[in-house]
């Protein structure tokens, strides 16, 4: 041990060198971590942490909410399929929105999902996860995500949709529950509509986009998804974590990022087998005159292998307070979360892929024969 | 420098791993690069490709066409501002298509757009019930002279002919006349129909430097106006993506810079023995850098070929539909030059050792 960092001590640049490449990569693993999970969260975070087990689609909707339409006559299919509980109707639009509590008159991008009010708010829809305030009890009023709320979208606050002017009212923040990556407020169904109507004056009555739909006792979610489907051709039924992975976009997102992961989690490895080779290779002479001197060839190696665990641990403390604070950041309005998980997870294969290509680095310190020495050969030979 | 490439020819072996990590570095570089230019190109196509020089939405658009409304009045005050020749009403609607000979549920995604004024590209608006429609559609079994049916009410569109880069959002673009686009609007989504001579947009050419404010000034603010770039990044989530594959290339290319820093320096130290007996029978500092300068380019040069190569692989094996990446010649041109660019600058590192290096230390060394 006193060798791997006496080593390290007089070799300050070359190590430090090796620390700063190994820790930008880990921050920039952390950091897209990040920005993959907020991405998916923000784009269809109202889809998973709303309640309605079932939700329906057309299927000219392609499971886009917006895309979506429900006929009467696919509604009445829905409800008469076996297995079917409570329905409830779901629209979604986009709007323009201007908070009261943003600045300068802010205004956004805006995503309305109505639902029916049921007892406390609670209806077919409604958000899961409340995390202060409560939930719609009447038109007008609205639960945001709490992504939203530093827009100026919180509890008290009111909303006026562009143009029309109608206001709606934040009583209750939800966690995790933007949609298409914009402010979302979830609020009655009678006050989507009247929405709609405010901005176009134009504008027919709007059919729901889909259907939320509880099974009945006795019925699996699943089960309820393909008695649906078996009903009509142009019924688009998905369990709530099918419908929200099934978005479009949400896999391409996932491929690329995979894509991505892969190439930067190969370079650290190969980054630190090839450090450590190098400077094997130049320390030949200086290791081969150890073994003759006495020094047993498990010391060596452990000594490398010292070396290896201090400069990646090194490398992805350094990323990982590189990436704390970025992580704490909203960009382009996607809010990024310190994701502890993620960091344990690459930690942990980084080290264990740096100590592995490392071993080529081993295999040649144990291939060291001591009588070299005398000859004037060593490891590099 | 011949020495130095020498030295690559004869042991190649010594910069093969650096060689590895630099082709997955320039890889990712390719790969980042053209993802953001697939998602890019595919959500701007449409407006990119507008032979004009402002578009107008209405105020509270947000440069969103569904939100934007545009009504005959306001676009005659549009019409009378100086400057002004051109005049054209555009609008789009976004829905599911069904292609015969595909399943019941395999519906292709096309963003249907009625306009007066024929983009770049794009022939003049088709007769009723038919329109030009984005190549990138023939991935979903769409044929020049098929019908295919759009929306909910399945509205019917003759398919007569095919355009290139002009999608919008990701989805595939029909170029049809007006009266087809507002029909097929109120038919599938009557929450969103227009009403007659109402349009979303206003596409205008004209002649004033500022066409925008003029337009914007003339309205009394019920419009807001961007030229075809200003609307192409107002295109939510552009600008944002712009910057954050951008911010994510650049570390990638610092990466790159340390990595060929560190390797150079490396080979420097030991190499440190060879250079002092090169100085000591006369070779200068400069030489000597030059040299190490030389193979660092030669190898990332390499490593950037066998990356482009790979690249390109990979965008044919990709199925359209998935990953939105597009390989351009440009982007690859840029990737190499930043590479190049990180690999002299990596050198760098090792020039302090190579001036410090004493002649005289040629004396009494063994290698």
């Amino acid at each position: 041990m006193f060798l791997a960092f006496k080593e390290m001590a007089r070799a300050k640049v070359r190590f430090a060198l090796l620390i700063a490449s190994i820790a930008l990569l880990v921050f920039l693993i952390l950091f897209q971590q990040s920005l993959q999970n907020g991405l998916i969260t923000g784009f269809i975070g109202a889809i998973r942490e709303q309640n309605a087990p079932v939700l329906v689609y057309s299927v000219d909707g392609q499971r886009v909410l917006q895309g979506s339409v429900i006929t009467p006559r696919m509604e009445a299919q829905v409800r008469a399929a076996p297995g079917v509980g409570d329905v409830g109707p779901i629209g979604q639009g986009t709007f323009t929105g201007q908070p009261s509590g943003g600045s300068d008159g802010d205004t956004f991008d805006t995503t309305l999902i109505g639902y029916e009010l049921g007892p406390d708010g609670g209806g077919i829809g409604a958000p899961t996860n409340l995390v202060e305030g409560r939930l719609p009890t009447a038109d007008d009023e609205a639960v945001v995500s709490d992504a939203d709320v530093r827009l100026g979208f919180g509890i008290g606050e009111t909303v006026t949709l562009l143009p029309g002017g109608k206001q709606i009212a934040v009583v209750g923040v939800a966690e995790d529950a933007q949609l298409n990556v914009a402010p979302t407020l979830f609020v009655s169904y009678e006050t989507y509509l009247d929405a709609i109507r405010s901005v176009n004056p134009d504008a027919g009555t709007p059919l729901p986009n889909v259907l939320g739909v509880v099974p009945a006792a006795g019925s699996t979610p699943d089960e309820v998804v393909a008695s649906i489907n078996e009903q009509s051709l142009e019924l688009d039924a998905l369990t709530r974590d099918d419908a929200a992975a099934k978005t479009p976009g949400v896999a391409q997102v996932q491929q690329s990022f995979n894509i991505i992961f892969l190439l930067y989690g190969l370079v650290v490895p190969c980054v630190t087998g090839l450090f450590f080779l190098i400077v094997t290779f130049q320390k030949a002479n200086s290791l081969t005159l150890l073994r003759a001197i006495g020094a047993p060839a498990g010391r060596l190696v452990s000594s490398l292998l010292i070396q290896v665990v201090f400069i990646i641990g090194v490398g992805l403390l350094v990323g990982a307070l590189l990436y704390f604070p970025v992580s704490q950041q909203t960009l382009g309005g996607i809010p990024l979360r310190f994701e502890t998980a993620a960091v344990v997870f690459w930690s942990v294969l980084l080290l264990s892929l740096g100590v592995l290509s490392s071993l080529f680095a081993a295999r040649r310190v144990l291939r060291i024969d001591p009588i070299e020495a005398t000859t004037g050969q060593g490891v590099g030979a | 420098m011949r020495l130095a490439l020498k030295e690559l020819r004869r042991r190649p072996g010594r910069f093969t791993v650096a060689t590895i990590i630099l082709t997955l570095i320039a890889i990712l570089l390719m790969f980042l690069g053209g993802l953001l230019d697939g998602l890019i190109a595919s959500s701007t196509g449409a407006i990119r490709a507008q032979a004009a020089d402002a578009i107008v939405y209405s105020d509270t658009a947000q440069a969103s066409f569904v939100r934007s409304r545009i009504e005959p009045d306001v676009r005659a005050e549009v019409e009378g501002v100086g400057g002004v020749t051109e005049v054209g009403g555009i609008g789009n609607v976004q829905l599911g298509a069904r292609v015969p000979g595909n399943g019941p549920r395999d519906l292709a995604s096309v963003a249907l757009f009625g306009y007066e004024l024929a983009p770049d590209g794009v022939p003049e608006p088709p007769p009723y019930g038919q329109a030009w429609a984005d190549e990138t559609i023939k991935a979903s079994g769409v044929e020049e002279g098929m019908t295919i049916e759009v929306g909910p009410a399945r509205t019917p569109i003759e398919i007569v002919g095919f355009v290139s880069d002009t999608n919008f959002n990701g989805q595939s673009s029909l170029w049809a006349s007006p009266d087809t686009w507002r029909d097929a609007l109120a038919a599938n989504r009557p929450d969103a129909q227009l009403g007659p001579g109402v349009f979303q947009a206003l596409v205008v050419r004209g002649d004033d430097s500022d066409l925008t404010t003029a337009i914007d000034e003339a309205t009394g603010g019920a419009t807001d106006s961007y030229t075809i770039d200003g609307a192409v990044a107002a295109i939510p989530g552009v600008t944002e993506q712009q910057n954050t594959f951008n911010q994510i290339i650049g570390v990638t290319v610092a990466i790159a810079l340390v990595v060929i820093g560190l390797f150079f320096a490396l080979l420097t130290v030991e190499r440190t023995s060879l250079y002092g007996v090169l100085k000591a029978i006369g070779a200068k500092s400069s030489t000597i850098f030059g040299g190490l300068v030389v193979q660092a380019v030669v190898v990332t040069g390499i490593a950037a070929a066998i990356a482009g190569a790979l690249v390109v692989v990979l965008d044919l094996v990709i199925p359209p539909g998935s990953i939105p990446l597009l390989v351009t010649p440009g982007r690859i041109i840029v990737s190499v030059v930043l590479l190049l660019a990180a690999a002299v600058l990596g050198c760098t590192f090792s020039l302090r050792r190579v001036l410090r290096i004493d002649p005289a230390s040629a004396i009494g060394t063994t290698s």
